[in-house]
């Protein structure tokens, strides 16, 4: 393994320091001169109504209210949240049925907390005595909740975009039968090859609605000032896309917009896209010059900004008594909530990742998407994988269990890899350290031995153990455009300005493509200064999600850095009178001649020249190369290397209380090359609390009213430090480099979610011998599964 | 709305302000003295990420951890209160800052201030406190990043800092 000086060390993150201090500025941290509140009035009384009438008059009286703003006064245009028609081609929008059913101010409710009208004052309390005092007269419509609800004929209409309230599908001019998958080697469907099978298991799983809960509430500042600019100071993943989402919806050109990205506290997903930004800029127009903060409460968090999808996965799958996985046939029901944002997306993603993971020798998974009265899914980590990890992970130990297999083995033989399709079809995996991820799990939680001791247990407490196993991606390659453009300029003291829109959403993304592009020059990290955040400056990236900044960015950072070395190279050949093959690097920025090392330059002394350049005044000669180096780089990426990963979990269950207790857990996760190790073990740990959660404690709950019972830190039950495990561990595997990540990585953002999903529920299997298929596995669930059950079965 | 004349004791400064009497010790914190080393997050105490120590005579080591959302302002009159932004002397970090960059237990940072108080008022209650008694106290601390992994090693660590202020 290559000896690197930057890369794979344990440094500092860059801004650990600031934020350990509290002068990290988050948006809400921000002040600014003149600046106004603004506040987002919400129909909290109902998920489903029309809005007859606002009345402003009482609301206006409030001492330091200074404007109150309804539909009419805002833009008219309508929009998606999302940035994923930026990320296909038009007709692709199309032919999903990508629709802008969204208004900055609605007059149809379609989910509690649907924003309605706006108000701007003097400060946050004014702001919101006055959202108190708005009268807003509502005629309640019939609240429509479930699939079922959703699909009546005389259900009431979501929009007149989707009659029928079918939100999306897999559209058959892509997906034949309407299924995402493939037929057997004999052409026969799913369905019809179930028929070879020895076992076939059916089920249908409850996939909950979880919410991501990142720790800093939506907080916007935006300015339209005498210039004409509209700015906005956001916390947004995909500050460029966002960008193009903002001059589309108030109609202005791109240099008319600035989206300056503030330090992230936290995302996961929640932030892909916009939640507050149209609003902050609409009040913020309609009060040129002064700059508007709206800061959401956190209240607020769980009805106006979007969740994972949710709904009922039924899944049959067929073995042959060796195990072999002969067929899986699928079909995800799911809740979309109130407004179309990311459309077929997640499910998509769950059809895809279920295909990516074994050998079936046919597959097929339909989706259907209703619209109804519930905060509208959006993008969290995972993307749809939760859903099938959750379902198929069961599905095999429970056919292991009745063919008499071994789980680990099972998944051992079957797994794809190298050469085999990854999540989309004709894209193959091009490294798979899964085999050495199953080894070191296994062993680290002592698989062999505790499932020796917990075989036959008996009392009140019972114990056993889970796998699961996963695949993710790294950028979302072929599904998703793939783009990062950055520019490298060289300083007259010869270090590197880098300008690359890169999100750092506390992951470390900041401190990594560093690390690469101070390892790929060969000089120290205080030689490279990332200038990021802000669109004035930066050409376009996607931004954060699909797990793609190490690997995308990472690449444009390594080939730009690869460039910027060249121009020095061909510079110093110029300078020296050599070919540049006949060049190498010496110690701090030397180049020298291979055959005669008496020739020789700095790369300071070239640096330096091409800024300062003077004729000699003996020879009327340009002393050195003039003209400032800078390099461009732009990375389209045609992979999507998935990281694979194994879990194993510990569980102990209370059959008394069904209270479930995770005692050890093991995630040994596919990596590639960690570039920052700190940043992905803490990606892997953090992202373990939330599929803990997943399979645990988490859930948006609504009243058959449609609205939210449990959106507060109370009743919506995260792990917190004293339900974590003690024992835990994340094992970087580093055995399977990846040809096409940079330094041979792979990405972890989103890939620590699946493991526990799937180990944790095997490992209630293995401790009460009974399976539970609804999440999150709530004691009240594992003491109804094991009454109906009969009894703990062992 | 009532107002009140108080003085606050703040990282050792001293603060005459009037206050308005319904106002918390966070909305008063960071809107009207500017110190936004102290987030606000839930607004009711259940989060943690507010969190300040205030001087008392009866709390371990002399003072104790508040959520700053939950106390009115004007009920802090003359008390003694440390932020984060009080922990760094002289440029030096407080230990149990340092442990928490050395460990990299920071990941999008929102959590962390109120993090770093709350975990000094562990040790300085019981510097030796072992991991059950780490993972309890935390309970009031929310953290979405981490998973508590690392935040639990940093404040192990820091153990081994004296109790001498």
């Amino acid at each position: 393994m290559a000896e690197y000086s930057v890369v794979g060390h344990r440094i500092p993150k860059l801004d650990a320091r600031e934020k350990v201090t509290g002068r990290g500025m988050y948006t809400g941290d921000l002040r600014m001169e003149g600046l106004l509140y603004g506040k987002i009035v919400r129909c909290w009384e109902y998920a489903h109504a029309k809005v007859k009438k606002i009345d402003f008059s009482e609301a206006r009286k409030v001492p330091g209210v200074v404007k109150c703003l309804g539909p009419k006064d805002v833009t008219q245009r309508s929009y998606n949240t999302t940035i994923m028609k930026l990320l296909v081609p038009e007709a692709f929008s199309d032919v999903f049925g990508e629709i802008a059913d969204l208004y900055v101010f609605n007059g149809h409710v379609k989910h509690q907390g649907d924003a309605v009208c706006g108000i701007i004052a003097k400060s946050e309390e004014a702001a919101e005595r006055a959202a108190e005092k708005v009268k807003i007269t509502y005629e309640p419509l019939p609240v429509v909740m479930t699939a079922a609800e959703s699909k009546r004929k005389d259900a009431p209409q979501f929009t007149a975009l989707k009659p029928g309230n079918l939100a999306a599908n897999f559209p058959e001019a892509f997906f034949p039968g309407g299924a995402y998958g493939h037929n057997a080697p004999d052409g026969k469907t799913a369905a019809q090859h179930m028929k070879e099978a020895d076992l076939v298991i059916e089920e249908t799983f409850y996939c909950p609605r979880q919410k991501q809960v990142q720790m800093e509430n939506h907080t916007y500042i935006a300015r339209y000032d005498d210039r004409g600019r509209l700015t906005c100071w956001t916390s947004t993943q995909m500050p460029k896309p966002v960008q193009n989402l903002i001059a589309e919806l108030f109609e202005l050109p791109l240099t008319r917009v600035r989206v300056v990205q503030a330090p992230v506290g936290g995302a996961f997903g929640c932030r892909l896209g916009m939640i507050g930004e149209p609003h902050a800029c609409a009040l913020a127009m309609a009060v040129p010059g002064r700059p508007v903060k709206v800061e959401f409460l956190r209240e607020e968090d769980w009805v106006a900004s979007e969740s994972r999808a949710s709904g009922h996965l039924k899944v049959k799958a067929g073995f042959k008594k060796d195990g072999t996985p002969v067929a899986i046939d699928a079909h995800y029901e799911v809740l979309k909530g109130g407004y179309y944002t990311h459309g077929s997306g997640p499910p998509f993603c769950t059809a895809a990742f279920m295909y990516g993971m074994y050998k079936w020798q046919a597959m097929a998974m339909r989706a259907d998407i209703w619209f109804n009265n519930m905060v509208p899914y959006g993008a969290y980590q995972g993307y749809g994988n939760p859903e099938n990890t959750f379902a198929v992970e069961q599905i095999v130990d429970r056919a292991c269990n009745e063919l008499g297999l071994d789980p680990v083995e099972w998944r051992r033989k079957w797994h794809k890899g190298i050469g085999d399709d990854t999540w989309l079809m004709g894209v193959k995996y091009a490294s798979c350290g899964l085999d050495d991820c199953i080894d070191k799990a296994t062993r680290a939680i002592q698989w062999n031995k505790k499932k020796k001791e917990y075989a036959k247990m008996k009392g009140r407490k019972r114990r056993g153990l889970g796998i699961g196993v996963m695949q993710h991606t790294s950028g979302a390659w072929p599904m998703l455009l793939e783009y990062t453009n950055l520019v490298m300029r060289l300083n007259e003291d010869c270090t590197v300005e880098m300008m690359v829109s890169v999100s750092d959403l506390g992951t470390g993304g900041h401190t990594a493509v560093c690390q690469m592009a101070a390892e790929t020059l060969g000089w120290p990290m205080d030689d490279v200064h990332l200038k990021c955040c802000d669109s004035d400056c930066n050409g376009f990236d996607i931004g954060a999600h699909a797990s793609r900044t190490i690997y995308c960015v990472g690449r444009t950072v390594t080939q730009g850095a690869e460039k910027l070395k060249q121009e020095l190279i061909a510079r110093a050949a110029r300078n020296l009178q050599v070919k540049p093959g006949d060049l190498a690097w010496g110690e701090d920025k030397e180049i020298y001649c291979t055959w005669d090392p008496v020739k020789r330059i700095n790369a300071r002394q070239i640096a330096k020249e091409s800024i300062y350049s003077f004729d000699d005044p003996a020879t009327g000669k340009t002393i050195g190369i003039p003209g400032q180096i800078v390099v461009t780089s732009d990375d389209f990426v045609k992979h999507c290397s998935p990281p694979f990963s194994a879990s194993c979990a510990e569980v102990e269950v209370d059959i008394e209380t069904g209270d479930v207790k995770v005692l050890s857990f093991y995630n040994a996760h596919d990596i590639g090359k960690a570039i920052h190790p700190p940043s992905v073990e803490g990606q892997l740990e953090g992202g373990s609390q939330k599929g803990f959660g997943y399979v645990l404690t988490e859930d948006i709950y609504y009243d058959k009213n449609g609205l939210c019972l449990n959106n507060d830190f109370t009743d919506y039950k995260m792990l917190g430090a004293s339900d974590m495990p003690q024992e835990m561990g994340a094992i970087l595997v580093e055995s399977a480099p990846d040809p096409v990540g940079p330094f041979g990585a792979k990405s972890c953002g989103e890939s620590a979610l699946m493991g526990p999903i799937g180990s944790v529920a095997n490992a209630i299997y293995d401790a009460i011998g009974v399976q539970i298929t609804e999440a999150p596995i709530t004691p009240e669930r594992v003491l109804a599964a094991i009454k109906q059950n009969g009894g703990v079965k062992k | 709305m009532k107002k009140r004349s108080i003085t606050l004791y703040i990282n050792g400064e001293e603060y005459t302000i009037t206050v308005q009497a319904h106002h918390t010790l966070v909305h008063v914190l960071r809107n009207q003295l500017n110190m936004t080393d102290v987030k606000h997050c839930c607004g009711r105490g259940e989060c943690g990420a507010c969190t300040v120590l205030v001087d008392d005579a009866d709390a371990p080591g002399g003072r104790k951890p508040i959520d700053a959302c939950m106390v009115l302002a004007a009920m802090m009159d003359g008390k003694k209160i440390t932020t984060v932004a009080g922990l760094e002397e002289d440029g030096k970090l407080h230990p149990v800052q340092q442990a928490f960059i050395d460990e990299g237990a920071v990941q999008c940072g929102f959590c962390t201030g109120g993090m770093i108080m709350k975990s000094i008022s562990i040790l300085e209650k019981n510097p030796k406190a072992k991991e059950d008694e780490i993972r309890s106290e935390l309970e009031g601390n929310i953290c979405r990043c981490t998973g508590y992994v690392k935040i639990v090693d940093a404040v192990k660590k820091a153990g081994s800092w004296s109790t001498k202020r």
